[in-house]
């Protein structure tokens, strides 16, 4: 992978802008509903936490993002990119190693999914900021990890070295373990926005077996032969009564 | 005749959505010029609906901003929990959500097209249990302008015969599509604990009807339907008006204020034009409100005289009050054994195929219930079109990640509560004098309380919900959540109603049966504040059957008072 860009974001280990940036997302008052977010880990007071954290505050983005009436039938992204190279190089990495290419599918970075984080973290919309504020600082931890543990950049460690790094904050239950409280939620945070890009990508829908969106004319067909058969076995497996068809009472 | 722009008009109707559509419709059909003074801009569903875009073509995936709350390709234009440059006020430990839209057809663009018609019982809540306020109208009267409605916007569904779904007339409903399988997995679990799930009845062709087309079994009807399967006004009532010659409407016309004649007449309305924020006034002998019920009640509380010093007709205090949306609180969990199920196309009318009605009204009369009243679920659980949220819960990475959410897929279930709350002194709305919106008008400021009625209803309902889900072999996603914290915020349902409630009493009510106000008689309400209470059965169809009902009569008593 080449290195576009080699500029690398100053480390600094305030973390005072952190509360800040756990307010709620609130318009006019009311919390603005958006995807699921991870709860904000708890900040002890006094003490800093254990382990390392970058605390960088990027810039806030402060454009205009796409209003309250685009043209929804023909879709622009109104804002600009904001990932350097050397992020772009870790997104794509790390997107690769949660979401690989196997039989069933392509890899997140062969479906584009480093653009649409890119695009994501670098939107005018506070649920988006407070991403990017974690992802920005994420990906900088894994940096400093594995300079840290192996001497090397993130992008440049073997898969091994990769795999010990990420093992080590992949599970929820890594948010309990001080030193890995914050990258174990940011790798959460992260997965969730790969593998989001990934199956709503045309070849992701295909890979989960989403057949919908087609018109059909005439009746709805309603559930195949062998769902229906599926379905009568589960609930009988179940003990449940067994499915009939609902008949209309008109 | 009082003329604007050289057209010439009896009647000014006040919002295009559910009841000011409805009410257009009925009058130029009988030959009566109307002009429609609608606040947002003029709206197009035939050219400007994203019918077949998929969440990769919009940005960020579709997902909720504060730009479009409800996600990208959602049809509310300029809208939403807040409109731009017009602000609300909460009031001290109040919370409440208001949804608006400025588009031509209102909310009707988005909206769920459940339409469940309201029980007889549901229309005298106080004959029927003692609490709150019976309506001036019972079921019998309303039941064949229910037919009419329902056939003419389009209605698919059944007739369950069950205490809580009144039945149509023969040959009024178009048929419903087939279940999914999740769904009848779901109605043979509720077999098994003794309750129902039945067909939803929604406002959607499933056979062609005039110049609308079926639906064709795509597309998420939130972002409007630009063959016209979905019922809302844009691709009904709307144009078929305009083809009558008999209405102009007015987009981009922000009415603050009505008038009154020295008579006790209204005479009129200034708007604010929009697009140069000059006042217009126009005058007409009859005018309609249906701004949507807080909108309606604004606009009254700000039309003040010597008269009316305390708002327009509302000499009984009312206007504003006896302010109720429906309950709304969610369970959802999983079924494990549904892991790696058959895929097949589950999109249907991307609504609910089965619902299930409110099952306990004998439990009630018994005394069995710590609640009044009843909620229905609705219910989601299909192969859904693929979005940020797919992962789930899903934990680790690489290959086994990735085959966990393919398994996953298709496997959650959320029921949704939907239920009826009642009329309280403590949730209304009125007029903060210190706030201004960009036009110069007035803000709302909201009160709202929940009472323990309607903590014990959702409590009953998330147990409910548990059992359910559970007998579907399900694994329940936060068991542990309380009322308190499951109830969703007042107003967030969108549905409502009550601000200027219809009754026998001008000293408690602010209109008639006909939504004629008590203290002005050429002035109406015909959307959703002239409710009584607010059945656990969405409002639209109401709104509906009520605007087309009082719409009619005006029409006849203007057709008549001309050939005088």
């Amino acid at each position: 992978m080449s290195k576009i860009y080699q500029a690398r974001i100053s480390r600094r280990e305030s973390i005072k802008r952190l509360s800040a940036m756990t307010a709620v997302v609130m318009v006019g008052g009311v919390p603005v509903a958006c995807d699921t977010v991870e709860p904000e880990a708890p900040q002890a007071t006094g003490t800093p936490p254990a382990g390392h954290w970058p605390g960088i505050e990027p810039e806030p983005i402060t454009g205009p993002g796409y209003g309250t009436d685009p043209i929804v039938s023909a879709p622009t992204v109104p804002w600009s990119l904001t990932l350097n190279g050397t992020q772009k190089d870790q997104v794509a990495v790390l997107s690769d190693l949660i979401c690989p290419a196997d039989e069933r599918g392509p890899s997140a970075t062969a479906v584009g999914v480093p653009d649409v984080i890119d695009e994501w973290v670098s939107a005018p919309y506070a649920g988006q900021q407070r991403d990017r504020e974690q992802i920005v600082n994420g990906l900088q931890w894994l940096n400093d990890e594995a300079q840290l543990r192996f001497g090397s950049d993130f992008v440049d460690l073997t898969a091994e070295q990769h795999t010990a790094i990420v093992d080590d904050i992949a599970y929820r239950s890594q948010y309990e373990i001080a030193e890995f409280e914050r990258p174990a939620r940011f790798f959460s945070r992260f997965r969730r926005l790969v593998f989001g890009a990934y199956f709503s990508s045309p070849e992701g829908i295909q890979d989960i077996g989403y057949v919908g969106n087609v018109p059909i004319a005439g009746d709805y067909p309603g559930p195949t032969d062998e769902a229906m058969e599926h379905i009568r076995q589960v609930a009988a497996d179940l003990g449940l009564p067994p499915i009939t068809e609902y008949v209309n009472q008109q | 005749m009082a003329s604007f722009d050289g057209f010439e008009y009896e009647v000014i109707v006040v919002g295009s959505g559910a009841g000011g559509g409805m009410a257009a419709h009925v009058l130029t059909e009988a030959g009566i010029k109307v002009l429609l003074l609608e606040a947002g801009r003029d709206y197009d569903p035939v050219t400007e609906t994203p019918m077949f875009h998929q969440n990769h073509e919009a940005p960020l995936r579709g997902t909720s901003t504060s730009e479009k709350n409800f996600g990208y390709f959602d049809a509310t234009v300029d809208g939403g929990w807040q409109v731009p440059g017009e602000p609300y006020l909460q009031g001290p430990d109040s919370r409440f959500m208001w949804w608006r839209a400025r588009m031509l057809g209102g909310r009707t663009n988005h909206w769920g097209r459940l339409v469940p018609r309201f029980t007889a019982a549901d229309f005298k809540p106080f004959s029927t249990d003692g609490v709150g306020t019976d309506w001036p109208v019972d079921y019998e009267e309303i039941a064949p302008w229910y037919d009419k409605c329902e056939a003419l916007i389009g209605v698919c569904g059944d007739n369950p015969g069950l205490d809580d779904t009144p039945s149509s007339s023969e040959g009024v409903l178009l048929p419903p599509p087939k279940p999914r399988v999740m769904e009848l997995l779901l109605k043979s679990a509720c077999e098994s604990l003794g309750i129902a799930a039945v067909p939803m009845r929604r406002a959607i062709l499933t056979e062609a009807k005039d110049d609308r087309q079926a639906c064709f079994w795509a597309t998420p009807c939130g972002r409007g339907c630009a063959i016209g399967a979905a019922f809302q006004t844009t691709t009904s009532v709307i144009p078929w008006a305009r083809q009558t010659g008999n209405l102009k409407i007015v987009t981009n016309a922000m009415v603050k204020e009505v008038h009154l004649d020295d008579s006790g007449k209204a005479s009129g309305v200034t708007f604010v034009n929009r697009l140069n924020r000059e006042d217009v006034r126009v005058d007409a002998g009859h005018i309609i409100l249906a701004a949507s019920a807080c909108e309606t009640a604004r606009l009254l509380l700000n039309s003040k005289s010597e008269a009316f010093p305390n708002g327009l007709a509302n000499s009984s205090g009312q206007v504003g009050r006896n302010l109720t949306d429906s309950l709304g609180a969610g369970v959802s969990g999983y079924i494990p054994a549904l892991r790696d199920r058959p895929k097949y196309n589950e999109d249907g009318h991307t609504g609910n195929h089965l619902y299930i009605p409110w099952w306990d009204r004998e439990g009630q009369k018994n005394g069995e219930l710590n609640f009044s009243r009843g909620y229905h679920f609705e219910v989601g659980a299909r192969f859904g079109s693929p979005g940020m949220g797919i992962a789930g819960a899903v934990e680790g990475y690489g290959k086994q990640a990735k085959d966990d959410i393919r398994s996953n897929y298709g496997t959650n279930i959320g029921l949704s509560l939907r239920g009826e709350m009642l009329v309280s002194d403590d949730c209304y709305c009125e007029i903060d004098e210190d706030t201004v919106d960009q036009w110069g008008i007035p803000v709302l400021k909201f009160h709202w309380k929940w009472s323990e009625q309607e903590l014990n209803q959702v409590a009953h309902g998330l147990e409910w919900g548990r059992k359910i889900i559970e007998a579907m072999g399900g694994v329940v996603n936060n068991p542990d959540r309380t009322a308190e914290e499951a109830i969703e915020a007042g107003g967030q349902i969108i549905h409502e109603v009550g601000t200027t409630r219809m009754g026998d009493d001008p000293s408690t009510s602010v209109c008639n049966q006909w939504g004629q106000t008590w203290d002005v008689d050429n002035l109406y309400v015909m959307d959703g504040g002239v409710f009584v209470s607010n059945p656990h059965k969405n409002c639209t169809i109401t709104i509906l059957t009520l605007a087309m009902r009082n719409a009619t009569r005006l029409a006849e008593q203007l057709t008549a008072s001309r050939e005088l």
